[in-house]
């Protein structure tokens, strides 16, 4: 039986999104795959809550988002990050790194993480 | 904010975009199943499985684009709309009585707006300034420009675009034969450019046409054109008879509101021969024609207050030059300049102040009551409210949901009381115009209605805070107590006692202010004027100055006029004087010596106010005789001059009998003997005290005047007006009959504005009493309900029914007490702001405000009565058996 996927923590799914569009632009679909694909399958996005996510960052400036066409020639919504939302990602990973740095502190010496 | 809107607006295209990616994602996701080895259908329905609760996302999409709370708005909005149709009693209640207070309001502001705050329509309207000239040290207010001191202001005053000249006559104008009496303002070429006033038709003057010799011309007044030619649009250029001269029309102004008087037509000063008689008098006579008005553009750039400067510099100047015309020391003659918007409008201003806050209290009233009905409809809705609590909402969500009730009914309010305006303003503007002559620009207008908007606003937040702040729900308790018991009521009883309390007090105050208008109009009302007002019928022939030149020739008008109406049946008696009583004039102020008196000290001399009076006058309008005798056939032209005085005047006798002495106006030219003493008469309005009198019989008045005729008829003079006209036109056909009243009538006017102004506050007083004593009665009602099984318990120990009755009574003329104590002294504190139109009434006319006390106490006593016998009727088997 493989390992229970865990549960995304809020926050931790803008994270994962505004890192994914650090590669480039790609629409919602995409997106899913390639966060479930980084993340070996361990995380796993209930994949329609991404969109509300999206939404969010749009709204918030950090993504901005076109209509065009994909390789199939079908219409498809394609996320981009901004340069707010450039910003926001390097702010994110650090504080994101000084986090898990600290609670790898608290757990002491177990290896593992 | 706005965003947020915008996004709502576009909720659909949100929604369809949302759909749009979710199918492309659905496709995507199926082919890529499909491809790992599933069937078309199974792939389908995982796919659909991985993507989660489709309407949960679809909601977090709208929350994340920020459109939720506007929907949530729309929610609440719709539900308040059900809850409320559910109640519609207290809909309705809430909605009519905020609709009075915000009518109310929004009358009262339209009239400020109109009169107070809109600029004057002309162009500069900022910049004109009247000249105004007083004596204070003599009690004059107003002391009007003479010509010669108008060319002084005129060629001195540097700071000025100009200064122009304005008086009023009255003229006849023939039109196509017929005569027709026009108000005339008499102005400087440049006045309407100075004002800024363009014409509709034609032009206004230019100098040339005020140099002798220029062909007479004519402005129109835009509502004499309208309603005498029908709005002719060929009217410039035709020509009108007029002081025996052909005029010609050469322009209509607009329809702005004139300034100082209204007025049918226009001429330039050259064209006005009593003026230019006088200007050529000025030699002798430095105050020649001390009537004019004199108006002002100051310079851009320059103040008002340079302007008043430059005015009183001016006129200290030539009162030094004229020592011994202006004696400043004894009567502090002086000048300055006034801004014409609040000259225009100082008469109104105050009273429309005291008005606004009168509405502004019954709207608070309103207020008070609709948070009280609210608060006791709360009682009820406990179980609701934690219901939804219990579901999920929020506290905030649930205030919010208040609110939005509240402002739901304020909203209703304010459009019933926009109508309510609508309905009442034209009776409003009528009152104010008697105080002011600017309020042709009163309207329902964009500015109105945004004030009555933001008055609707605020109400709905008032009177639904308070509530809301009370909606603190106790779960449990509520939830588990039963339908009729409230939860923790006690903050909330007390915030009704406080309601009450507060209306308790603002209804006594404002029935104060009524109590002392009405009591000062009924004391106006049963003032003695000192003459007999009824059966009497007035009229005024002004003969025309062309055919009339002189008084012995308008004699010859006069006199057998007389004649002819004393010989019409039914007319009792017939006189002719210059003023009609209560017609609005002010009194003169003529110096006169008393012979073997004469003082030599000019400033010292009383002064009396002229009348001329025919022989018959004194019994035509019922002034008694008091001693020697009236005027008779015998006094003539030729005999001895004689005079009657008034027992104001006589005083000046100290104590000596005044028939047969002689008293003299020119300073011993022409002596006039004293041949009688009359009752005196409250000729120049009812509250103002009586001043001295003299009068000269007709057969002997020294100067023209426009004839008042008086005729007392036998019965009813209403009937009487075109026999009247018929009796002078057997006289001389071209003679207008004019301003045709009964002296009833007159004194009904003068009445008037007390009157409406006492009525106001009646009505307004009236309405804050009624929606407090329903507020009353409600919240103890409420209380009874409540306490049901407290009544029951006591009664089963042995309380009798009068006891409980009492303790309920009590409960609420508490509130009143309290209230009363409030209010009597809010009543002393605002009461002074009515003191100008009280008249023998003190603002603390303690009569008056027992009486409101004694009087709010039955009322509220009444008020408690019902609710306290339902106390009595509990059956306390059945309140005990409740729980």
């Amino acid at each position: 039986m493989p390992p229970r996927p865990l549960d995304l923590l809020q926050g931790t799914l803008d994270l994962l999104i505004l890192r994914t569009l650090a590669l480039g632009p790609m629409h919602g679909w995409a997106i899913s795959q390639r966060i479930q694909q980084m993340s070996d399958d361990v995380l796993r996005v209930n994949q329609g809550s991404l969109y509300p996510a999206l939404h969010r960052l749009e709204t918030a400036g950090w993504l901005s988002a076109e209509w065009r066409a994909t390789e199939q020639n079908r219409q498809a919504k394609f996320y981009q990050l901004t340069r707010a939302g450039q910003k926001q990602l390097r702010a994110e990973t650090e504080s994101w790194e000084r986090m898990t740095e600290a609670v790898g502190k608290v757990l002491g010496g177990s290896e593992g993480f | 904010m706005l965003r947020e809107l915008v996004a709502w607006w576009r909720r659909r295209h949100v929604d369809r975009e949302f759909d749009a990616e979710v199918r492309f994602h659905l496709e995507q996701e199926t082919a890529k199943l499909v491809r790992s080895g599933l069937g078309q259908d199974e792939a389908r329905r995982r796919a659909v499985r991985n993507f989660g609760p489709m309407d949960k996302h679809n909601a977090d999409v709208r929350e994340a684009r920020g459109i939720s709370w506007v929907d949530e708005l729309v929610q609440d909005i719709r539900y308040g709309v059900r809850t409320l149709g559910k109640n519609p009693g207290y809909a309705l209640l809430a909605v009519l009585t905020l609709g009075l207070g915000i009518g109310a309001n929004t009358a009262i502001f339209s009239v400020i707006n109109g009169v107070l705050l809109k600029p004057l329509p002309y162009e500069h309207g900022d910049r004109l300034v009247v000249v105004r000239q007083s004596a204070p040290l003599t009690g004059q207010n107003t002391v009007g420009v003479a010509i010669a001191e108008y060319f002084d202001y005129r060629e001195q005053a540097e700071v000025f675009d100009g200064l122009v000249e304005y008086h009023q006559m009255n003229f006849d104008l023939l039109n196509r034969g017929e005569p027709d009496r026009v108000s005339t303002g008499v102005v400087s070429a440049n006045f309407f450019d100075l004002l800024g006033i363009k014409p509709v038709l034609g032009r206004t003057f230019v100098a040339s046409d005020d140099v002798p010799g220029a062909e007479a011309v004519l402005v129109l007044s835009h509502t004499y054109w309208r309603t005498k030619f029908g709005g002719d649009p060929d009217i410039v250029g035709q020509v009108f008879e007029m002081n025996d001269r052909p005029h010609r029309v050469i322009g209509v102004l607009p329809n702005v509101p004139h300034y100082p008087q209204e007025n049918d037509v226009y001429m330039p000063v050259l064209a006005c021969p009593f003026r230019a008689a006088a200007e050529r008098t000025i030699p002798r006579n430095r105050r020649a024609f001390a009537g004019l008005s004199v108006f002002g553009r100051v310079k851009e750039g320059h103040t008002h207050e340079e302007a008043a400067a430059a005015i009183a510099t001016i006129n200290r100047r030539f009162t030094a030059d004229h020592a011994g015309v202006y004696r400043t020391a004894t009567s502090g003659f002086q000048a300055t300049a006034v801004d014409v918007r609040s000259a225009l409008t100082e008469g109104a201003r105050e009273l429309l102040l005291i008005l606004m806050g009168i509405t502004s209290l019954v709207l608070l009233i309103a207020c008070a009551n609709v948070a009280n009905l609210t608060l006791a409809r709360m009682l009820g809705r406990d179980r609701e409210l934690a219901l939804r609590s219990a579901l999920g909402a929020g506290r905030g969500r649930l205030v919010r949901q208040l609110l939005t009730e509240s402002t739901l009914l304020a909203a209703a309010g304010g459009a019933v009381g926009v109508a309510f305006a609508v309905a009442t303003v034209g009776m409003l503007t009528t009152f104010v115009g008697r105080f002011t002559a600017r309020t042709g620009e009163v309207s329902i207008d964009p500015a109105v209605l945004g004030f009555t908007m933001l008055v609707s606003i605020v109400t709905g937040l008032l009177f639904g805070t308070l509530p809301a702040l009370g909606a603190r729900v106790n779960l449990t308790t509520a939830l588990k107590q039963g339908g009729n018991q409230a939860g923790d009521g006690a903050g909330r009883r007390r915030m009704q006692s406080a309601l009450i309390v507060a209306q308790v007090a603002v209804s006594v105050v404002l029935l104060v202010g009524a109590g002392l208008l009405l009591a000062s109009f009924y004391r106006l009302q049963q003032v003695d004027a000192g003459y007999r007002s009824d059966g009497v019928l007035s009229a005024e022939i002004y003969g025309n100055f062309s055919r009339y030149g002189n008084i012995s020739a308008l004699r010859r008008l006069y006199l057998p006029v007389l004649e002819r109406l004393e010989g019409q049946p039914g007319v009792v008696s017939a006189a002719i004087t210059n003023a009609v009583p209560l017609a609005g004039a002010a009194p003169g102020t003529i110096r006169f010596d008393i012979e073997n008196r004469v003082t030599d000290d000019p400033d010292r001399r009383p002064a009396t106010d002229i009348r001329i009076a025919s022989d018959r006058y004194f019994e035509t309008i019922g002034i008694p005789l008091l001693s020697g005798r009236r005027f008779g056939p015998l006094d003539t032209d030729e005999s001895l001059r004689v005079a009657v005085i008034n027992r104001a005047m006589s005083r000046y006798w100290d104590g000596h009998d005044p028939i047969g002495t002689r008293v003299t106006f020119n300073r011993g030219e022409d002596w006039f003997t004293v041949v009688g003493v009359v009752g005196d008469v409250r000729q120049f309005g009812l509250a103002q005290e009586t001043v001295a009198q003299v009068y000269l019989p007709l057969t002997q008045s020294p100067q023209t005047f426009a004839g008042q005729v008086l005729v007392r008829t036998a019965g009813s003079p209403d009937g009487f007006a075109a026999t009247l006209r018929q009796t002078v036109h057997a006289v001389d056909p071209n003679q207008p009959v004019e301003r045709v009243q009964t002296l009833d009538d007159l004194r009904a006017e003068a009445l008037a504005a007390p009157r409406l102004t006492a009525t106001l506050l009646s009505i307004f007083a009236g309405l804050a009493l009624l929606v407090t004593l329903a507020g009353l009665g409600g919240v103890i009602a409420t209380s009874v309900t409540q306490r049901t099984r407290e009544f029951g318990v006591r009664m089963a120990l042995g309380a009798t029914r009068p006891a409980v009755m009492a303790m309920v009574l009590r409960q609420g003329l508490v509130l009143v007490g309290v209230g009363l104590a409030l209010g009597v002294l809010g009543a002393a504190v605002a009461g002074r702001v009515l003191s100008a139109y009280l008249y023998q009434t003190t603002p603390r006319d303690p009569l008056i405000i027992a009486g409101v006390v004694v009087a709010f106490l039955a009322a509220a006593t009444l008020a408690c009565l019902a609710p306290a016998r339902r106390a009595t009727t509990v059956d306390p088997l059945i309140a005990l058996r409740t729980e």
